[in-house]
């Protein structure tokens, strides 16, 4: 199922998500991060979007994921955080 | 006495013969075969740019770009769509560990676009840095500004809006609906103004350049010495526009 969000990030730039995944297990199947933020290195977002496949879509977990993506590949956020992007990954549920 | 680093002048390149030269001076840097470099440009066509992460068809109407004779690109830094025409850009290359670049990213944003708020005090325009990444002058928005940071080399590029046309801008970029783009365009004249607007009358790119570079001088205390690009960096811009941004998968890769 393919949905997409869009989330002004407080203080920050403008988040958009086109987010396909199963409805049955609510596993990402493929997302794409758009948006007028910074990600320092700026080719990190590729590594976030493939290690977010197949994860399950739940506030906590994504959470967890994301976080230990940023640390492995010491990535910077800038008009972006954490948060606010998986708020914009789960509003593409509702 | 001072730092001498390089000063480029570039007039009238397309989008991606400027965005292929911004990368080739940053790589050239970076393997320490060039000085620390501030170039002024100008754009022909005009052209919009992306940021990184934007998505292409999802922000310009492409075929409205077409139709206008515009150009478009990806850039290597995110941040927003620029419509550049009327303007001064501005890039600076400079060694993450020069003494003058703070390594805070956001400090290092503040400093550089220290020297774009001089270049501006010396036009008699009043300005001040607003965080991300504009500069703002009577709380309007005059520049724009976007850095990435590569082979442990800073490129911040960035426009100095001379004059604006909001109209044709919204014209060029897709909009949520057809129905609320006038009132984008009422939202954004209040948001944004140019040095047009501020003095009263126009100022072209070559009458601003001495006091952008002026400006560049001050924030930094270096001498900046016209130059030009090296071979190599002519050999690595052809290459860059071949592979990144004359190249649709380049453009349309988000």
């Amino acid at each position: 199922m393919i949905s997409k969000s869009v989330y002004k990030i407080p203080d920050g730039k403008l988040l958009k998500i086109s987010l396909d995944y199963n409805d049955k297990n609510e596993k990402i199947l493929g997302l794409l991060i758009t948006g007028d933020f910074f990600i320092y290195p700026e080719e990190a977002i590729e590594i976030l979007e493939k290690k977010l496949v197949n994860t399950t879509l739940n506030e906590k977990i994504l959470m967890d994921k994301i976080n230990n993506v940023i640390r492995e590949n010491k990535i910077e956020f800038i008009g972006l955080n954490v948060e606010g992007l998986v708020t914009g990954i789960m509003m593409c549920l509702k | 006495m001072s730092e001498k680093w390089r000063f480029l002048i570039t007039e009238n390149n397309s989008a991606s013969k400027n965005m292929a030269i911004d990368r080739a001076v940053l790589v050239a840097n970076g393997e320490g075969k060039v000085p620390p470099t501030v170039r002024f440009y100008t754009w022909s066509p005009a052209a919009i740019s992306i940021g990184y992460f934007q998505s292409l068809s999802e922000e310009i109407d492409l075929k409205k770009c077409k139709d206008l004779g515009i150009d478009y690109v990806r850039r290597i830094t995110g941040g927003g769509a620029v419509f550049h025409e009327n303007e001064l850009t501005y890039s600076i290359v400079i060694p993450e560990n020069h003494p003058q670049i703070p390594k805070n990213i956001m400090e290092s944003y503040c400093r550089i676009c220290g020297a774009v708020m001089k270049g501006l005090k010396n036009q008699g325009i009043d300005s001040i840095y607003a965080p991300i990444n504009d500069i703002v002058s009577g709380g309007r928005k005059i520049s724009g500004n976007a850095q990435t940071r590569k082979l442990k080399t800073v490129l911040q590029h960035g426009t100095v809006l001379l004059d604006v046309d909001v109209e044709k801008m919204f014209s060029l970029l897709i909009v949520p609906n057809e129905k609320i783009r006038d009132k984008m365009i009422s939202d954004v004249k209040q948001r944004v103004t140019s040095v047009k607007h501020i003095l009263g009358s126009y100022v072209s790119f070559n009458d601003s350049v001495n006091a952008m570079k002026n400006g560049f001088e001050q924030e930094f205390n270096v001498r900046l010495i016209p130059g030009i690009l090296t071979d190599y960096e002519l050999v690595l811009t052809d290459k860059f526009e071949k592979e990144c941004f004359a190249n649709p998968d380049w453009n349309h890769k988000r």
